[in-house]
């Protein structure tokens, strides 16, 4: 279960890079416009986060499981994002950097 | 009716959502805390705290047994485990009338796992009774209202659908939430918990159809089994049933330690249950099983490794590595949304993700509701509500603020009830219908947002007093689960604080509403202080 929170962040941080992806919240989010390219990018970036949460369901749970908790965790890691977005959007994207980082230093520490 | 699609669909989602509505939010959140039914239970049972599951429990479970029940037809003993740390007993008594119904449960005790006593714990319906009213309600004869519930869950699922439908920009709006902005904030809402949940609601209500498909409408299966029920359940839940006769009168082996340590090596996992037939028989048979592996497609009973003994001499008889009977695939399907729906198969971790599932759909719910008000007192203008709408906003507070305040009132009672009391657990839920037909009649009498701020202030105060109330009157309060590291007892208390805190912030923010900024709302609470109240 080391995983879980690791798993959660992820979903996080694709959530937010799809969040990312549309104007409205990159433009709340980080303060400029952005070009299309960059957008499709922030795209490309979201799904594979998410792919990679899917991966580590399948790590945490058995298979059949997993693939249901892979929409949960759109769920659990949406909600927060989306009402965290009107009031802190820039600190909603600190977050998608900084939790993966921080559930990876105390997920995969040795004991 | 001349309507678009899309218009249709709105129409059929805000009307079927309305009429049942108040029966899904409560549905809905008593379901929520029937994940956690067995932990609920035990946090109503004091008396049961102080066991801790020890290595002792099957020696002290097999003396006790020995004495209170040493002729019985069989036993079986339920080892402590993480969510219940208790020695669960049951036999069936070798007389008679426990022939006549062998599928009666028989006769139960719980024992202290560390100390071998016997523990009474007070009477009370506990989880069970909220999961019982998430599926069949309370006083109403079983079939009515499991029917009622079973439409309700139907409304449920045309809500889905005519919500998608309607809804129309699913993807563009999906992370789109505008606070302060009256009904417009109330529909974001809606709409976040609605779709970014949507496989969760989905597969609640359809999983919450098919239980009831087989509740409910039998007539498939007694066209396909000729003993209809009966023969449904012997193919889903195949039993071993007894077939010899009891045998002479025969000492068994003294210590069942040795069994339980063999079949814990055997299979690597901790025994769970401990079975004997015809105890203290020359033909006495002892079965030693494992926790079974959780599949997510089967929802079998039997089917856990076990070993079986010879219970006079301890002799290895037959060595069952676990059966998973290959199933169809419509069965398989069956039980995978049944036991997605019953979270079956969780760990402590997954679980609590049900939990906030539940949580989820409750908000979604909840949001509709306030929505469907929002939007109609927006439309006002200003004016003052009328009958109706008061009505919905009275009976929207009642299934909201009230059921979640009825609630702590069951889990305060609980506390409060005397031990000895007659018929106490009916109290209990006696407490928790009279608490919440007092917040319907307050509802009804004062339909707005004094009246939302009252009931909302009564619910953070009610839910801070669980705990509190349970610091007074037990020694297994929140501060001593903590230093025992009870994960569950530490968690119903912090559970019970979160909710209070919720009702709390909830409560700030509807008194700190500012009317500038809706200027159509501004009329109630003037017209509250002028108007309609005695």
């Amino acid at each position: 279960m080391t995983l879980l929170p690791l798993t959660w962040t992820l979903g996080y941080a694709g959530l937010t890079a799809l969040a990312l992806a549309m104007k409205r919240h990159h433009e709340a989010m980080l303060g400029s416009k952005a070009s299309e390219a960059r957008l499709r990018g922030f795209r490309v970036l979201g799904w594979a986060l998410l792919a990679t949460m899917t991966a580590g369901c399948l790590m945490v749970w058995p298979t059949g499981l997993a693939l249901w908790m892979a929409f949960g965790m759109v769920a659990f890691a949406g909600l927060p994002l989306v009402f965290l977005l009107p009031y802190r959007p820039r600190l909603a994207a600190r977050l998608a950097l900084g939790l993966p980082v921080i559930a990876a230093v105390f997920g995969l520490m040795p004991g | 009716m001349k309507a678009s699609l899309r218009q249709s669909m709105a129409w059929l989602h805000t009307w079927s959502g309305l009429l049942l509505g108040w029966l899904l939010v409560a549905i809905f959140i008593t379901g929520t805390s029937a994940y956690f039914r067995d932990e609920i239970s035990f946090w109503m049972a004091p008396e049961l705290h102080q066991s801790v599951a020890s290595e002792a429990a099957p020696r002290l479970a097999w003396e006790q047994l020995n004495t209170t029940a040493p002729n019985a037809r069989n036993w079986l003993i339920g080892l402590p485990d993480e969510r219940h740390p208790v020695v669960e007993l049951r036999w069936q008594p070798d007389t008679p009338e426990a022939q006549e119904n062998r599928r009666r449960r028989g006769e139960r005790a719980e024992m202290d796992a560390s100390t071998g006593e016997i523990l009474e714990p007070r009477a009370s319906r506990g989880g069970d009774f909220l999961y019982r009213f998430h599926f069949e309600l309370y006083g109403v004869p079983r079939i009515w209202s499991r029917w009622l519930v079973c439409v309700a869950t139907m409304f449920m699922l045309v809500a889905i659908v005519s919500g998608v439908i309607t809804h129309k920009k699913i993807f563009k709006d999906f992370f789109t939430f505008r606070p302060g902005k009256g009904q417009r904030s109330w529909l974001d809402a809606h709409n976040a918990t609605a779709v970014l949940a949507l496989p969760f609601h989905f597969m609640i209500t359809y999983s919450g159809l098919l239980i009831f498909m087989i509740m409910l409408m039998p007539w498939g299966i007694n066209a396909a089994y000729e003993d209809g029920w009966r023969g449904f359940f012997a193919e889903v839940f195949p039993r071993e049933e007894q077939t010899t006769g009891a045998g002479a009168p025969a000492a068994m082996i003294d210590d069942i330690q040795p069994l339980v340590a063999r079949a814990e090596a055997t299979f690597g996992q901790p025994v769970r249950y401990i079975e004997v037939e015809w105890p203290n028989r020359d033909n006495a048979l002892i079965r030693v099983s494992t926790a079974k592996e959780a599949t997510i497609t089967d929802r079998r009973r039997g089917g856990a490794p076990s070993l079986s003994f010879d219970g006079v001499s301890g002799r290895l008889l037959k060595t069952d590595p676990g059966t998973h009977p290959s199933d169809g695939v419509a069965v398989r399907i069956y039980n995978l949304f049944v036991n997605l729906h019953l979270a079956r198969f969780a760990d402590p971790a997954t679980r609590w993700l049900f939990f906030v599932f539940g949580v989820v759909g409750s908000a979604m719910a909840c949001t509709g509701m306030l929505l469907w008000v929002a939007k109609r007192t927006q439309q006002l203008r200003g004016k003052a509500p009328g009958f109706n709408l008061r009505l919905v906003n009275g009976l929207n507070m009642a299934s909201i603020t009230g059921l979640l305040a009825a609630m702590a009132v069951y889990f305060a009672a609980n506390r409060l009830l005397p031990a000895a009391l007659e018929g106490r657990e009916s109290w209990e839920i006696r407490a928790f219908l009279l608490a919440w037909l007092a917040t319907l009649i307050h509802a009804l009498w004062r339909p707005h947002r004094r009246g939302w701020l009252e009931q909302l202030a009564a619910l953070a105060a009610l839910w801070l007093a669980v705990p509190v109330i349970d610091l007074a009157t037990t020694d297994s309060h929140l501060f001593s689960a903590i230093a025992w590291r009870h994960g569950a007892l530490a968690a119903f208390d912090l559970v019970c604080l979160g909710m209070a805190a919720g009702a709390g912030y909830a409560f700030w923010r509807v008194a700190g509403h500012t009317p500038a900024r809706k200027p159509a709302r501004a009329a109630r609470p003037r017209r509250a202080a002028t108007g309609d109240t005695p």
